[in-house]
């Protein structure tokens, strides 16, 4: 027994080191002249993981396949221009963005969750083809000529540059992979992986479905929305048309479906190799969709699991094989 | 003074009653594969945009009549449609209940980047001399491609409602979409009826393409939007019912037009779009649905 924990303590600490390093590593990147186009990917890297980690937690543990992210993230942007165009500090806008955004999905909970399966996911794509025609017609902000399909600009943030946003991003890609870590070792978690493997029978053992889901999807909308505000406040302007856009959903459906949807480690590979391959295509605008296409076609009928599901099976065969050769 | 406000309201009434045809013929494809296999398929607005596209193309290199081209463009969507249900999408439904759904995501993803590669994405439109110009409908004038539409939305829903009435293939699409276990107990493979089901949507998908180009615009991204409203349709029409995918249509076209003529035209998509959202939380299984 002694043996065996001696021989553990140094594996678990390094398992605790690795993280650290990797974030303070992160962390100094824009101060030791890394090149500006890496940040800017690595920047788009923690939004996008962000969001992948955030639908996720709604569509892998939550059995909401939500088709509606654009609708939080367009929001968020929305009140990220209402605050600051009231001469708001942007930070403000990021929170405002969040909570409006938690708000509007505490709002659609309760007409959307009474639909079911593919009915919950026609419903929230609807949403953001609704919104787009809001703010098409809405001007919270601003004059006549400001606002509508033009869009708006954002203000206030004369004084921040890419590091500033960097480090924004790094911070929320951060809190999102910790959240996820905390919400599924915890009661929550427990219940909506009950919800997911079949809610009738999560309801009648005594979870409160409704609950549960709302608390998901709440916690998700929060932070998805102050991702998207953080992203716009690196773009410098929103217009409905691309705030309210099907493209918020590709890539949350994307970088998942691609790691593994419904485990912990997918979003974060998937959001890799979604993002690399903005890099790669960077110059092929629609070619690049065309390429993401097929490989969101091929992987689902080929990898459902994703990559990190099919490398956790080929490591447990092997694992298992070891086992029983090291028995011997 | 109410003749005065009803001789107004004639003109919405009527176009919403027209366009609510061209609605309904987009939604009649989405409605069977949805009543047959329980599947959304999100690519049907792409799939319907790429039909105007191929009748574009047709009509600009060779000089085709949109309409005439059809004869092209159906064989060629019902076998596009039995391919895609045959190698792809059976094997989908295999895996989970989302893989179909991301599926169908992945495909709309393809066809609208390869129409942009190919067309650009700038807006087209399709032309011919017949379709031009506006017809006298009595009380009022109405774009002739409208009718046009209307027209051509319940020729296809009569025969759709027909075929699948009286012939063997329609019956047993009938049967697999009320009880699939059931329908192979009796000797119907379902597989193939599957891809028939799909293949007949894809080629109504085709027809709807041409009529929709002809009346409106399209870029290569405007099959969303209107996925989105064929989606309303079915729901508002319920499963299943080539009359009530009609109705539904109706009721989506004059919600449009009615509250353009009430509200301003830039309201009217919101309020189109409000309808579907509070129809889908009041009754997610249709007005007429069971």
């Amino acid at each position: 027994m002694d043996v065996d924990r001696n021989m553990k303590a140094p594996i678990n600490q390094l398992k605790l080191m690795l993280p650290v390093v990797l974030v303070a590593v992160l962390a100094i990147f824009p101060i030791i002249g890394t090149p500006r186009v890496w940040l800017l990917y690595l920047f788009l890297f923690f939004v996008y993981l962000t969001m992948a980690n955030m639908w996720n937690l709604l569509a892998g543990y939550s059995g909401l396949t939500f088709l509606g992210p654009g609708a939080l993230i367009g929001l968020a942007g929305y009140t990220l221009v209402i605050v600051t165009w009231n001469d708001l500090p942007f930070y403000l806008g990021i929170i405002g963005g969040g909570i409006v955004a938690a708000a509007f999905a505490a709002l659609i909970a309760v007409p959307t969750f009474r639909m079911r399966g593919i009915y919950f996911a026609i419903g929230t794509l609807v949403v953001p083809e609704a919104l787009r025609y809001v703010f098409y017609l809405w001007k919270p902000v601003g004059g006549e000529m400001q606002g509508g399909g033009a869009g708006y600009m954002i203000k206030g943030i004369g004084g921040l540059s890419l590091t500033e946003f960097y480090w924004l991003a790094l911070a929320i890609g951060i809190v999102s992979i910790f959240l996820m870590r905390i919400i599924l070792r915890s009661k929550l978690g427990l219940g909506l992986a009950a919800i997911h493997d079949s809610d009738r029978a999560a309801a009648s053992s005594g979870v409160d479905v409704f609950r549960l889901k709302l608390y998901a999807f709440v916690i998700a909308a929060f932070v998805t929305g102050a991702a998207g505000a953080i992203f716009y406040i690196y773009q410098g302007y929103i217009a409905p048309v691309s705030a309210f856009n099907i493209r918020w959903l590709m890539i949350c459906l994307l970088a998942t479906v691609i790691g593994g949807i419904g485990t912990e480690e997918g979003p974060i590979v998937g959001t890799i190799i979604v993002v690399f391959l903005h890099f790669l295509l960077a110059r092929y605008g629609a070619l690049s969709l065309l390429i993401q296409g097929v490989i969101l076609v091929v992987i689902m009928l080929l990898v459902p699991e994703g990559i990190v599901g099919l490398v956790r099976r080929k490591t447990r065969n092997y694992q298992s094989l070891l086992q029983l050769a090291t028995r011997r | 003074m109410t003749v005065e406000v009803l001789a107004g309201l004639s003109r919405p009434i009527i176009m919403g009653v027209l366009l609510g045809g061209l609605y309904a013929l987009i939604a009649l494809g989405l409605s069977i594969v949805f009543g047959v296999m329980k599947l959304i398929n999100v690519a049907h607005g792409d799939l319907m945009i790429f039909g105007a596209y191929f009748a574009y193309a047709l009509m600009t290199t060779w000089g085709i009549d949109p309409i005439l081209s059809l004869t092209m463009g159906i064989p060629l969507w019902f076998g596009l449609g039995f391919a895609i249900q045959k190698y792809v999408m059976s094997r989908a439904f295999g895996i989970s209940m989302e893989a179909p759904l991301i599926i169908a995501f992945g495909i709309s993803l393809i066809l609208q980047s390869l129409t942009q590669i190919i067309w650009s994405p700038y807006s087209r439109g399709l032309e011919a001399p017949y379709a031009l110009g506006g017809i006298s409908l009595g009380i009022t004038s109405v774009p002739k491609t409208y009718l046009l539409s209307f027209i051509a939305a319940l020729v296809v829903m009569l025969v759709l409602r027909e075929f699948l009435r009286r012939s063997y293939l329609g019956k047993a699409i009938v049967a697999a979409s009320q009880d699939k276990r059931g329908a192979e107990l009796v000797g119907i493979n379902t597989g193939r009826v599957y891809a028939f089901a799909f293949a007949i949507a894809m080629a109504t998908a085709a027809i709807a393409g041409v009529f929709f180009g002809l009346t409106f615009p399209f870029t290569p991204t405007s099959g969303v939007g209107f996925l989105v409203i064929a989606f309303g349709v079915i729901i508002i029409g319920g499963l299943g019912s080539m009359l009530g995918t009609f109705i539904g249509g109706i009721v989506l076209g004059l919600t449009q037009t009615l509250s353009g003529y009430f509200l301003g035209a830039a309201a009217q998509m919101l309020f189109v779009y409000l309808i579907v959202f509070v129809v889908l939380a009041v009754r997610p299984q249709g007005m007429f649905g069971r």
